[in-house]
């Protein structure tokens, strides 16, 4: 409905976040898998924001105009794969090895993917903290009729 | 608050209620025509009137705002109370006017 | 005043839906964990426009007979492993918005009555 929209430009933003930390634990998680379904180990994958929606300055000229158009969100365009080949290193015992006894280990960094997860984290925050803005302002606007 | 609401303005601009002579003094009044009824009744339905439009447009505004339309919910709020408040004033002037006429009424000459 | 009539009735079917509405959401919630469970919504435009353009009861049963919203299932929703498919994000900003709405219609509707009250009182 049309009523709150700038309440689902933030619920976008939410909903985004969310899978990306969702990646970034699936990264964190398989970060020593040597064996996937696929064969060879496990790729990271990283997510692409997409701005969802017309461009804010059209919205805010069709507003201007007293047309409607709906303002713009975030969504995930894409989840792809980091093409960085894998780390290998020397453990002739491993049963993945290869014939020289190098095994392919993911190329995951786990501190940065700390950083990213508290970064998700950090915009999940904030998203959640417009969201409780943006009711708010919207209560506020029902008191105009109190009384 | 008269810019707000042009009708009512006028009425609370034209003097005493008591002076119901030609309509020449007053602004936005139309002039005395042949029946001899006077013009005051004129400004009084243009304000009726046009409390009434404000009422419709906010009823309108809300029908808008709930099928999903694109007015925003404090436009609307801002409009109905709009109706609300000409509403009240309406009523305030219409007590008053009545008061006025029952005064002149137990005037004895 | 027949103005004030008829967005009264519009605004009832308003708050009649939303309370529906926010029963559906209440039950994804519940049902967050449960496996095999698809979140159940209403399409709240197209049965608000079906509830004010169908003419009301003439009264006789109180107008009460209206058809009952038909609850589908929302597309586009991914499912985990279990097969359940609510996004608890999704559920969160609906219960709030649903809960905007209904504040919403019960103002309005305060201030339809309010103006009705004060042509009755005769300004008083």
């Amino acid at each position: 409905m049309n009523l709150f929209n700038s309440l689902e430009i933030s619920a976008s933003a939410l909903s985004a976040e969310r899978q990306r930390s969702e990646v970034v634990a699936a990264n964190l998680a398989n970060a020593e898998t040597t064996r996937t379904e696929a064969g060879g180990p496990f790729h990271r994958r990283e997510v692409v924001f997409r701005s969802a929606g017309q461009p804010f300055g059209l919205t805010l000229a069709n507003a201007v105009n007293g047309g409607g158009g709906k303002a713009g969100g975030v969504e995930i365009s894409d989840v792809i794969d980091d093409p960085t080949p894998p780390i290998m290193r020397y453990e002739p015992g491993h049963p993945d090895a290869n014939q020289d006894g190098y095994v392919a280990y993911p190329a995951i960094n786990p501190v940065s993917e700390m950083v990213d997860l508290e970064d998700s984290v950090r915009a999940y925050q904030l998203n959640a903290s417009a969201v409780s803005a943006t009711k708010q302002m919207i209560q506020q606007s029902f008191d105009v009729l109190k009384s | 608050m008269s810019n707000a609401i042009p009708g009512l303005g006028s009425i609370g601009s034209t003097g005493s209620i008591g002076s119901i002579g030609p309509g020449a003094s007053m602004p936005g009044a139309t002039p005395l025509d042949q029946t001899g009824s006077t013009s005051f009744t004129g400004v009084l339905s243009n304000a009726v009137q046009q409390v009434d439009q404000l009422n419709t447009g906010a009823s309108q505004q809300i029908s808008n705002l709930l099928q999903g339309g694109n007015s925003d919910v404090s436009s609307v709020m801002i409009a109905v109370e709009k109706a609300d408040v000409a509403f009240q004033l309406m009523m305030q002037v219409r007590n008053k006017i009545v008061n006025a006429y029952q005064e002149i009424e137990k005037m004895q000459f | 005043m027949s103005d004030q009539a008829a967005t009264i009735s519009g605004l009832e079917s308003f708050l009649r839906l939303t309370s529906l509405r926010e029963k559906a959401i209440s039950t994804n919630m519940a049902n967050v964990d449960t496996p095999g469970y698809h979140t159940q919504d209403i399409d709240f435009q197209a049965e608000f426009n079906r509830a004010i353009s169908t003419p009301q009861g003439d009264g006789e049963n109180g107008g009460m007979m209206q058809l009952e919203p038909a609850a589908r299932e929302v597309p586009g929703l991914m499912e985990r492993a279990d097969g359940n498919n609510v996004d608890l994000d999704r559920e969160a900003m609906a219960m709030s918005q649903v809960q905007l709405q209904y504040q919403l219609g019960i103002q309005l509707i305060r201030s339809q009555f309010h103006t009705l009250l004060s042509a009755i009182k005769d300004g008083n």
